[in-house]
């Protein structure tokens, strides 16, 4: 099987590797360069576990081949601590109580954070809107909804 | 691994369409591999090359001019078209009808050109085009042509596209101002199933004509003959004389997301929403 060069730049750093074409950026995250962070739920676009910033818009990289993401800009749930210091994003999720079993967290912050940087001060409809496509089986959503209200609150960006 | 396949990507749609010549059956073109990727994935089939289009400069333009009309590459995202303010003052059915579609994530890699080629009977952009009156550009071996929206669709997932040929972009005509044009539709569960029916209308109070299509009813979205309205006729009796041309048209079936006898049911009532929405002054926003 042919492998292809391809370099990305993930939370800041860049990575040259080599893949196979059916390899899934979710698999290059995962099992290539270790950042479990991003879920498989569904592998098939529905679930929202595996959402990651593709040059800073939220996608499932489930359906995203890695060779895909060559020459792109990638961001993961681990780029949002700084330092050890939680995001203030992270924070607020903490402070809401919107983590129960925690699979659909990664996902659902880099959903969050897509929308906060597009559009700082959401309503309550559109952060609805924005997570539509992450499922939670615990929390029942409200407490995420008041969680990426709380972030907006306090002006995280 | 989600498949066996090959790819690669491409810079031109020359370079493009002569490797699916070249290939034959065994290549197929990939946009944003909403449905290509899933298909493969679940089936275990996979082609041997994936053909990468989304680099192509050209299918990623959008061109809104009030005059020319609107000329959007085939790649171009969902949420691009759903966003777009000239497309949601002028073609609202399309702005609409793409942002019903899947999730945010969805449809940031989802093309409309994918939805299209993609010829599902539920294709949520189908019914917007078709009441629009778009046409679709498409290039192959044999140069480039045209073709009316209306003649795209042949079938359950076919199309009237030949072998190694891409769609590079649709063409929505220009529209006056006061043109109205809407889409709906009926789905189980919001971003995670296909539609049970969608609907799109589009009516033109300077010619009086109002134009329906239907989607998810058929092996095709349908588009129903246009038909004259005159403001004096109330919306019940419209819908009344709409479902009679519409029932005979559809020829819905059963299946996990809705019963035939269901699907009829809900066609009157998804045209009175709709056709009060359009014909009522000021409308074109919801
Ligand atoms: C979770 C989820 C939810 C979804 N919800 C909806 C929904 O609500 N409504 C809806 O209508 N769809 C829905 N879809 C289906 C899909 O997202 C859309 O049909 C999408 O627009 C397909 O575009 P794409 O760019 O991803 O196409 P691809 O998967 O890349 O391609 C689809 C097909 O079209 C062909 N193709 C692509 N581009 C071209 C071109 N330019 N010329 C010729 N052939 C081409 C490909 O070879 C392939 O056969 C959903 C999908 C998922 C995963
Ligand atoms: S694992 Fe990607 S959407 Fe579910
Ligand atoms: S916290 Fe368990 S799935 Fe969301």
């Amino acid at each position: 099987m042919k492998l292809h060069e391809i370099t990305i730049t993930v939370n800041g750093t860049r990575e040259s590797v080599s893949v196979p074409a059916g390899m899934t950026l979710l698999e290059l995250l995962r099992e290539k360069l270790y950042l479990t962070g991003p879920k498989e739920g569904c592998g098939a676009g529905e679930c929202g576990a595996c959402t990651v910033l593709l040059d800073g818009r939220p996608v499932t990289s489930c359906l995203v081949l890695a060779v895909e993401a060559d020459g792109k800009d990638v961001r993961t749930i681990e780029g949002e601590a700084t330092d050890g210091q939680l995001s203030a994003l992270q924070r607020a999720f903490i402070d809401a109580g919107a983590i129960q079993c925690g699979f659909c967290t990664p996902g659902m912050v880099m959903s969050a954070r897509a929308l906060l940087e597009r559009n700082p001060h959401p309503s309550d409809a559109e952060i609805t809107e924005a997570i539509s496509g992450n499922l939670c089986r615990c929390t029942g959503y409200e407490s995420i909804i008041a969680a990426v209200r709380l972030a907006a609150e306090r002006g995280e960006k | 691994m989600i498949g066996t396949f090959e790819y690669v990507r491409v810079g031109s749609i020359k370079e493009g369409c002569e490797i699916l010549v070249a290939q034959d059956k065994r290549a197929v073109a990939l946009a944003g591999g909403t449905d290509l990727l899933v298909n493969i994935r679940n089936t275990g089939r996979s082609p041997d090359l994936l053909v990468d289009f989304k680099q192509v400069e050209q299918m990623n333009d959008l061109v809104t001019d009030s005059d020319a009309g609107v000329k959007i590459g085939a790649c171009v995202p969902l949420n691009v078209i759903a966003d777009n303010r000239p497309i949601n003052e002028r073609h609202g059915a399309l702005a609409q009808a793409a942002r019903s579609i899947g999730s945010y994530q969805v449809r940031n890699r989802a093309t409309l050109g994918g939805n299209i080629a993609n010829a599902s009977p539920a294709a949520d952009t189908a019914p917007a085009l078709l009441v629009l009156g778009a046409s679709v550009n498409v290039e192959g071996k044999d140069g480039s042509r045209e073709i009316p929206i209306d003649e795209l669709f042949t079938g359950v997932k076919k199309t009237s596209l030949k072998q190694g040929e891409v769609i590079t972009d649709i063409v929505l005509p220009s529209l006056g101002s006061q043109v109205r044009s809407a889409f709906i539709k009926k789905q189980r569960v919001r971003g995670h199933d296909l539609a049970i029916i969608n609907m799109a209308a589009c009516y033109s109070p300077d010619t009086g004509m109002l134009r329906v299509a239907i989607g998810s009813c058929a092996v095709t979205p349908i588009l129903l003959p246009e038909v004259a309205v005159s403001m004096d006729e109330p919306i019940d009796e419209l819908v009344k004389r709409l479902n009679v041309v519409a029932q005979d048209a559809i020829s819905p079936i059963d299946d996990i997301r809705a019963s035939a006898e269901y699907r009829r049911g809900l066609v009157p009532v998804l045209l009175h929403d709709l056709i009060r929405y359009v014909l009522s002054p000021g409308g074109g926003r919801r």
